[in-house]
């Protein structure tokens, strides 16, 4: 019994070793928190390798000013307690800046810690729009706020010409804020919600929500939540027979959902997004398309993965302009000077909260063969 | 005993000087031991002394650190004087909800403490009576302050954690040692025998749930000062089920093992950082491999021993 | 009316895959008095694995889809209950006299490392089982358009619950499990191999957990890594309402969970629909303590 403990204990040594090792170099060392475990790891695996890919693109380049990028990953398990820890780990690596992460309130959770240790964060799906309501200076984020989108699906499901709307939400931080914004304008616009409440996400079956939705008889479906759901939604729509169309937030901008959905029942669905590499013909986008592919060979996934590597474009564009790593003139530099930085996902410039600002949403549908065409 | 008490000396040493060897990060970690193992030695008062299957301990814990979290946000109230507040709440839910099934067996207790710790899930993210903010949760709670000393850095909030924590074992060395800890053992051995000795073991069953949901809610309003952000998915089933796991694993009823469960569960994910997408893996089998070369838990309680009165041993033994 | 009709078939396609899954928690609970948690996990890796078969034999085109199937399932079940057997052998047995909850931990290991090794393997990403394998017609049954592969999962998962429930009925080897249950060591003296009967239901109850995963793949489409979290919980908590160790119970508690779930996501409000199905769960114990069709069993002295 008590060899078997010690091997145990020499082994759980051995990993120690092995966690806390990699040696000290003289380079830039950029963090990125992201889920690499838990719900939304296939989001922080792509992130991961977006960034890396970005950052060997500029260590072959000869690095930024002769230095050369590190990248230094935590995995913050989509989880607010592990995010906190995750953002703690990264303050005391000696990080220039940091990347991420995905989820509104895991970000929040990191928020404070990365103010505290004067770290600049450049957050990277996290739309919910408190955020950079808090006067944190160094706080960036590369996607759109969720009024700006509230807003844009308010419009665009107008402009459809629908009136009578259900709106469906999971009752996560983000699409419950989608779904209230939306709510709100279309209200104020006349249009009557037929239909609002969660479904829970993760499950498989979701005929009792549809067959609910569908005696309260919308126009059109508003569905402010993930692709996995939405993907399942739309294939129980189709066999119950019901075409009622559907319209998705920047959430279902996710080729799987056309994987998990089939072409037949996909076809037609429309989402809002901002837009993908594939669908913008800037030099820039088209080298990371053709780059992700050789490395990888295949497109990137979500267009949220995306956002982390313009947010490191953004980080690095910095870093080499003002030739400092501290995160006030970082911040100072990202909100005065950086204009139009031509991104991967359209120009990126940021106001004095940090946001992005532009136009940045897109409205797409999906056409018979499953893939997302970008309507004018 | 002479053992047992220089091991405590020596921890309680090396606990007290961690954070001057330590960097930030790890010293969050230990912050993050700390609020666990807390955690965990108020479950242990009613699974590992009372015997009773409960993995819905999350649901106390979240029924105070909310309570804390709205009270400060609203008035103002200075989060650590809410913390009897916050206790008192969380205890009087649990009086509400166990009264009823206090008496079912093992397993069918397990579902049902499960089916309450989603049920007040479920309610939080549902923002029940306006109050607790949906999925988003309560954020912008104010930093707690000691004498006029606010506590913000991870250095400050581990005196104030382990403080905490020292204070939670002390009153639980007491508790196990009187006459209500004893009685609690004798149901936990055998039930019925208890009840034939004139033991109230609803009742005492009940106390030993109330008394560990006060603890779990004061311990709320600790993390919720912490955190300053509190959202429903930090009070899910998985994390009771983690607070059962450490006290199963560290050894049930036994208050260093607690400790020390608490130390390796939420110890271990940290130092498997290095396997990134693997931890979990490596994490998982490592459960495994614990439970079965330790199969009693880790520090298993010792077997009681009270020394016979010397004149009843005159007597008695031939 | 039709609504509530409808809502029905709904609740009664999702209780069959519970009640499924929910006896594989039943008989090792029956015989080992043990929830074995890591159940969802095993359900989770039929799902993986039948779509790895049927991608890499490509039966369907071959052989039909019907006989197509039925070959997927053997193979499925078969391979899971392998899987369910090591479990056993390696986190389960040598715990066999130790304390109660100490197994249920190591059930909780267990399932964090499958589902992580699941992860590692396949990817987090949300995997697809191929469109239009399976014919999408449906049927008019009192004027609802019921599909027909709902009907057949339907039926499929009742059929292997009746066989499941002759087989410890009425064969000598079912016996030998039902005295198992009762008391290991009085069946011992009886002549019969307790391990091997533990052994075999720790092939039985994952074959027919793998069997689930197989229906849930085939007929939802997509699977994911944590989904057995989620349905091992549903599941368990089937088995309970209808009484834990009791075969028929599962069965019941299965379906009536799964018509509670939807009755209340149409009548109530979805989003508290499962908060909803655990207060009738805690109600039906606070009436009846050891669930639905479970016995009033005098605890041992």
């Amino acid at each position: 019994m008590n060899k078997r403990l010690i091997t145990l204990g020499c082994l759980t040594l051995a990993l120690l070793v092995l966690a806390i090792g990699p040696a000290w170099a003289k380079t830039i060392r950029i963090g990125l928190m992201c889920p690499l475990t838990g719900s939304w790891a296939s989001e922080g695996q792509d992130m991961k390798q977006i960034v890396e890919l970005l950052a060997a693109e500029t260590n072959k380049a000869g690095g930024i000013d002769g230095a050369q990028v590190e990248i230094v990953i935590e995995d913050d398990g989509g989880d607010p307690r592990q995010a906190a820890l995750a953002a703690t780990r990264l303050t005391t690596k000696d990080i220039a800046a940091v990347i991420g992460t995905y989820g509104s309130s895991i970000t929040e959770a990191s928020q404070n810690i990365y103010a505290e240790s004067g770290i600049l964060q450049v957050a990277t799906g996290s739309t919910a729009i408190r955020l950079s309501e808090k006067n944190l200076p160094l706080f960036f984020r590369t996607c759109p706020r969720d009024d700006e989108q509230g807003l844009v699906a308010a419009k665009t499901l107008t402009s459809l010409g629908f009136s009578k709307i259900a709106i469906l939400h999971d009752n996560t931080s983000y699409a419950k804020g989608l779904a209230d914004e939306a709510k709100a304008l279309l209200e104020k616009d006349g249009k009557t919600i037929v239909f609002y409440d969660a479904l829970t996400p993760g499950e498989r079956d979701y005929n009792a929500i549809l067959t609910k939705l569908k005696s309260a008889d919308p126009e059109v479906i508003f569905f402010t939540a993930y692709y996995p759901e939405a993907g399942m939604l739309l294939r129980q729509k189709m066999e119950m027979n019901w075409n009622v169309p559907m319209i998705g937030g920047d959430a279902t901008n996710n080729p799987d959902l056309v994987k998990i959905a089939g072409n037949k029942a996909a076809e037609g669905y429309m989402f809002l997004s901002p837009p993908v590499p594939a669908d913008l013909d800037t030099p820039e986008a088209k080298a990371f398309m053709t780059a992700y592919q050789g490395a990888y060979g295949s497109a990137p996934g979500s267009v949220w993965a995306v956002l982390a590597g313009d947010a490191y474009r953004v980080i690095a564009e910095a870093i080499a302009k003002t030739g400092d790593t501290s995160g006030e003139k970082l911040a100072a530099y990202l909100k005065a000077n950086l204009k139009d930085f031509p991104g991967l996902t359209g120009t990126v410039s940021f106001n004095d909260k940090g946001d992005r600002v532009g136009d940045l949403y897109r409205v797409y549908k999906v056409d018979a063969n499953g893939a997302f065409v970008l309507q004018p | 005993m002479k053992n047992t008490t220089i091991i405590f000396g020596i921890s309680a040493l090396a606990i007290a000087c961690a954070p001057f060897a330590l960097n930030t990060y790890w010293v969050d970690v230990l912050n993050n031991v700390g609020l666990y193992a807390i955690l965990a030695l108020s479950l242990n008062i009613i699974l590992g002394h009372a015997g009773l299957f409960h993995m819905g301990h999350a649901a106390f814990y979240a029924i105070g650190a909310y309570t804390a979290a709205i009270l400060n946000t609203t008035y103002g109230v200075p989060i650590l004087w809410l913390m009897p507040v916050a206790g008192v709440l969380a205890g009087l839910f649990a009086l509400v909800v166990a009264r009823p099934i206090i008496h079912l067996r093992g397993d069918y207790l397990l579902i049902v403490t499960i089916g309450i710790v989603e049920i007040v899930r479920i309610a939080l993210i549902n923002n029940v009576f306006d109050l607790t903010g949906g999925a988003n949760g309560i954020f912008g709670i104010s930093r707690p302050s000691v004498f006029g000393f606010k506590i913000t850095k991870p250095q400050h909030f581990y005196y104030l954690i382990w403080g905490f924590a020292a204070a939670t074992i002390f009153l639980l060395l007491r508790l196990e040692h009187s006459r209500f800890g004893r009685a609690l053992l004798y149901i936990k051995e055998d039930e019925v025998a208890a009840g034939g000795s004139g033991i109230n073991v609803p009742q005492l069953k009940l106390i030993a749930f109330v008394i560990g949901a006060v603890w779990a809610g004061m311990t709320g309003t600790i993390y919720a000062a912490k955190m300053t952000i509190i959202a429903p998915e930090s009070f899910s089933f998985a994390e009771s089920v983690v607070l059962f796991t450490i006290v199963i694993l560290g050894g049930s009823g036994s208050i260093p093992g607690v400790i020390l469960g608490a130390f390796l569960l939420v110890g271990l994910p940290e130092l498997f950082r290095g396997l990134a997408e693997y931890r979990m893996m490596v994490f998982g089998a490592a459960m495994v491999l614990m439970m079965i070369f330790r199969n009693q838990g880790l520090v298993p309680p010792a077997p009681k021993h009270y020394a016979i009165k010397p004149d009843l041993r005159a007597g008695g033994a031939q | 009316m039709e609504e509530f009709f409808q809502q029905l078939t709904n609740g009664l396609a999702v209780g069959g895959i519970y009640a499924l899954i929910a006896l594989g928690y039943t008989m090792v609970y029956g015989v080992m008095k043990l929830i074995n948690f890591a159940h969802g996990d095993l359900f989770t890796i039929g799902a993986y694995l039948g779509l790895t078969l049927l991608l890499s034999f490509g039966l369907f085109d071959k052989i039909g889809p019907l006989a197509a199937v039925g070959v997927l399932a053997i193979m499925v079940m078969i391979l899971v209950a392998i899987i369910g057997a090591l479990l056993e052998r390696v986190a389960y047995k040598p715990l066999r006299r130790s304390p109660r909850l100490t197994a249920v931990v190591s059930a909780l290991g267990a399932s964090i490392f499958f589902q992580n090794t699941i992860m590692a393997i396949y990817s987090p990403k949300f995997l697809v089982y191929p469109h239009d394998i399976l014919p999408k017609m449906a049927v008019n049954i009192l004027g609802l358009d019921v599909p027909i592969i709902r009907i057949l999962m339907f039926l499929t998962s009742l059929a292997l619950m009746a066989a499941l429930y002759f087989f410890i009925q009425k064969t000598k080897i079912g016996t030998a499990i039902r005295a198992a249950a009762i008391d290991q060591g009085a069946a011992k003296l009886m002549g019969i191999n307790v391990d091997r009967v533990i052994m075999l239901v720790f092939c039985i109850g994952p074959a027919l957990g793998g069997a689930a995963g197989l229906m849930v793949g085939l007929y939802y489409g997509q699977v994911n890594f944590s989904m057995g979290w989620m349905y091992g919980l549903k599941a368990f908590t089937a088995a309970i309402l209808g009484g834990i160790g009791n075969i028929p119970g599962a069965m019941v508690g299965g379906l009536l969970l799964g018509v509670i779930e939807a009755l209340g996501a149409a009548y109530i409000s979805i989003a508290w629909k499962d908060a909803i199905a655990f207060c009738v769960l805690i109600l039906i114990l606070i009436v009846r303590p050891t669930g639905l069709l479970g016995e009033r069993v005098a605890e041992k002295v």
